[in-house]
């Protein structure tokens, strides 16, 4: 049975896909902030997304919180996890050979996706919050995915206000573009490398609970939005945080095209083709940043 | 493009971000001689160094050697042709040994190899210290270590980015007159180096870089009596 | 120090060669894995250990092998043990196409590009369902003894130590290691890193190949989400780090003992099976980066050759 694919059907991929690669976007936005800062790839921080996730799914399964007053909880508390991980864990490895930190948060995150497993069993859970669509003009617009979407572009611009007009968030921007120099002009850096570390969770952790309320969370989930938030990273170029913007809207809207033309598997395959083709051809990104 | 030279870099230009590290930059190099490159802090001299020897790729200008183009080139075959370079931070092998830093860049067979790195490790006096893990060396021998290994892949050219940078006097003597022994052997140099009594001492030409354009290039004398260049380094 | 060497490895290797004459099935079952275990975790040793390049996907190699291993069995009509060796081929190949362009990423990108390698081999197995049996997976004829199953899983282990050897005693494993060291140096100083880290993953490939070969033929059904797990990845990763990474005996140490630690405690807490490795591996990068031997290698000076 072959379907015909008109261009009200691209048109509705690429919009379902816009509005989820907002989420994208934030989330690779946490893990952008600390390779910029400590030089770190954080493999965990998917694993974040996914406690973040479980936060927003367990406050709203028992006590029947609105999910996004939980996102109120889920930042401060995935903040805490992050500080905790970054003050006796990544922190001495930051400076170590980069091989350290990926295998350490490798570690970090099998150990914590397998305590989220036998916590809360591997089942496929979500928060049944908002559900259903509206149309606009031909195009369905899903509500929940409309909702995070705003959430996600509201927290963002929060997260972009706090680097640009606060004192810490200029500091954190100084330490990533020249650790030494932020040194010298006085700048504790290894203070800056655990709030870096906290901020990103916070986000990562809002991140899940917005995906709880899209699609779907379960234990093992991190894995895939780790390697996704660093596609953004490379399509947005390191370095570059308006660029990893940018790049999760991309993302977004080449899945949300992909899983319509295509089985939902192959999709999974494009991403990975496109990573890889990206950073042969432009390791620097689409919009250009540091090597 | 004079037949004479061994080096010519003309009008490159490189920017990262919305930095301008090098400007419209040229310089030209006769064989056989001792250069330095000069200029404050950030002016741009390593990010030369990492053009011609292909870290970085120019956004704009050439680069030839020996008349043949290499701007285009990968570093290992910018190698090949002749160009050898040592790091401003030092970069040995930590886990080799001393021997093994020099013959694991050597592209001969295994014995000529091991000749020539004891001989080069004689030369720069480290000959007792072959078996050690170049990890556990001084600063001092580390950047000997460092300057033996370029001479091991017997460059026509050498660039030598701050040589003298922490090295103590006596070392420093013995590193300046085998730079010396270099260009008795017809190698060309190009140095980087902020120590003025080494540059004045060692170099025939001198060029000045400052805010990724060449502002000045002379015999030790000229420079040291220009204005521009005092300016450059002590503002106006 | 090799006669040495040779006075403890003689003995060890008799005794391995007629032990299945003497101990039960179950033992014999026991040590095939494990020699399974020490060929992937050497294999992953090449590529990490010797020359810095973390590849988080490399179970994707050992299920191409048992996959191809088993096409070429059950619809080809191959004898298993060429079937097998078959499956190093397309293991190399595999590492061909995507080493070709990921080994030109610095070592923290391809890192990543390799997490994403095993789901999408995984999805393209599971995809080509007509070749591959999808979901269901090929099944094969029972075998009537195990006995060349160990001794050619053996022979993976032995040739994993032997490439191992023979690569950090030559000019090539120095390379490997310098471009580990410092790959902007090693590169200004003209090695040719590209091509040589490309020769390395390729021979790291085609050793998870052929043991995923042989690996079929011994559990006779293979189906993706058995072949492919992420946790055959980290199990040889903790492996190789636990017992010494970038040494030639650490992979077998390691292989060794986390396989018996495995097989007595924690098949009965099979749950905490990856919380357990993912907190070992935490324990020994924090505090033991080099593993078992390398430590030793460190405080008594040993050679590297150990």
């Amino acid at each position: 049975m072959t379907i015909q694919i008109t261009g009200t059907m691209i048109l509705q991929g690429i919009v379902s896909g816009l509005l989820a690669g907002g989420v994208y976007a934030m989330v690779a936005l946490g893990m952008a902030l600390i390779f910029g800062v400590m030089r770190v790839i954080n493999i965990a921080h998917g694993t974040l997304l996914m406690l973040g996730g479980y936060t927003t799914y367990w406050l709203f399964a028992l006590y029947g919180m609105n999910p996004f007053i939980s996102l109120l909880v889920s930042f401060p508390l995935l903040f805490l996890v992050g500080v905790f991980l970054q003050r006796f864990f990544v922190s001495r490895v930051v400076g170590a050979p980069e091989l350290s930190s990926l295998i350490l948060t490798f570690g970090i995150s099998i150990f914590l996706s397998n305590m989220a497993m036998i916590a809360w069993t591997g089942d496929y859970r979500s928060v049944e919050f908002l559900t259903g669509s509206f149309l606009l003009g031909p195009i369905a617009v899903s509500k929940p995915r409309l909702v995070t979407f705003c959430f996600a572009l509201g927290v963002t611009f929060l997260a972009f206000f706090f680097l640009n007009k606060t004192k810490t968030g200029k500091a954190i921007r100084a330490t990533s573009q020249h650790r030494e120099l932020a040194q010298v002009c006085g700048i504790n850096v290894r203070r800056i490398d655990i709030i870096t570390f906290g901020l990103a969770s916070g986000l990562a952790g809002v991140g899940g609970g917005l995906v709880s309320i899209m699609f779907s969370i379960f234990p093992e989930m991190g894995r895939n939005y780790v390697f996704k938030s660093f596609l953004v990273i490379v399509l947005g170029g390191a370095g570059n945080y308006l660029g990893a913007f940018l790049g999760g809207l991309i993302l977004g809207v080449v899945e949300g095209l992909a899983s319509l033309l295509l089985t939902a598997q192959l999709s999974e395959v494009i991403a990975y083709v496109l990573l890889v083709i990206l950073l042969l051809v432009r390791p620097t990104g689409l919009l250009g940043g540091r090597r | 493009m004079a037949e004479n030279l061994i080096l010519e870099v003309r009008g490159v230009s490189k920017h990262f971000g919305g930095v301008t590290a090098l400007h419209g930059c040229s310089l030209a190099l006769e064989p056989g001689r001792i250069f330095s490159l000069i200029g404050p802090n950030g002016s741009g001299k390593t990010t030369l160094f990492n053009l011609i020897t292909g870290v970085e790729r120019c956004d704009k200008g050439k680069i030839y050697f020996k008349g043949e183009r290499i701007d285009q080139l990968p570093p290992h075959k910018i190698t090949w042709k002749g160009i050898g370079r040592t790091f401003q931070v030092i970069r040995v092998f930590p886990e080799l040994t001393t021997l093994e830093n020099l013959l694991v860049v050597s592209r001969q067979d295994w014995e000529p190899s091991c000749r020539r790195a004891r001989e080069l490790l004689s030369f720069v006096k480290l000959d007792q210290l072959q078996g050690e893990f170049a990890g556990n060396l001084s600063y001092g021998q580390q950047r000997l270590l460092e300057f033996a290994r370029v001479l091991m892949i017997d460059p026509d050219l050498i660039l030598l980015d701050e040589p003298a940078a922490g090295v103590n006097r006596t070392l420093l003597n013995d590193l300046l007159s085998a730079i010396r022994d270099l260009r008795t052997q017809g190698k060309t140099v190009l140095i980087v180096e902020h120590d003025m009594k080494v540059v004045m001492d060692l170099s025939e030409k001198i060029f000045v870089l400052d805010h990724g354009e060449m502002l000045a290039e002379g015999a030790p004398s000229i420079i040291r009596s220009d204005q521009r260049v005092v300016e450059a380094y002590f503002g106006r | 120090m090799k006669r040495f060497a040779w006075a403890i490895a003689l003995p060890i290797l008799t005794g391995l060669a007629v032990m299945p004459f003497y101990v039960s099935n179950y033992i014999i079952t026991f040590t095939i894995q494990t020699f399974m275990w020490i060929a992937l975790a050497e294999s992953w040793n090449i590529i990490s250990g010797l020359t810095g390049y973390v590849s988080f996907g490399h179970v994707a190699f050992f299920g191409t092998g048992a996959y191809t291993a088993a096409i070429l069995i059950s619809k080809a009509g191959w004898y298993w043990f060429p079937a097998a060796l078959a499956g190093s081929v397309t293991a190399a190949s595999l590492a061909l196409i995507i080493g070709y362009p990921c080994l030109r990423l610095k070592g923290p990108y391809f890192a990543i590009s390799m997490l994403g390698l095993n789901e999408v081999v995984r999805a393209l197995v599971s995809y080509f369902e007509s070749l591959t049996g999808g979901g269901s997976g090929i099944t094969l004829s029972t075998m009537s003894s195990i006995s060349p199953l160990y001794y050619s899983m053996g022979g993976v282990a032995l040739a994993g130590c032997f490439i191992t050897y023979w690569i950090l005693t030559s000019r090539f494993g120095l390379r490997l290691l310098a471009i580990r060291e410092d790959e902007l140096a090693a590169e200004a100083m003209g090695i040719h890193t590209a091509a040589l880290k490309l020769y390395a993953f390729l021979i790291s490939a085609a050793l998870p190949g052929i043991a995923g070969g042989f690996y079929a033929r011994y559990v006779s059904h293979i189906e993706p989400l058995g072949t492919f797990p992420l946790l055959t990845t980290i199990t040889m990763i903790v492996m190789c780090l636990f017992g010494g990474r970038g040494t030639i005996f650490g992979p077998v140490l390691g292989a060794t003992l986390l396989s018996i630690l495995q097989e007595l405690v924690w098949t009965r807490f099979l749950f905490l099976h990856e919380a357990i490795f993912g907190a070992i591996i935490i324990f020994v990068i924090l505090l033991m980066p080099r593993g078992i031997l390398g430590v030793l290698q460190q405080r008594y000076r040993l050679p590297r050759t150990i």
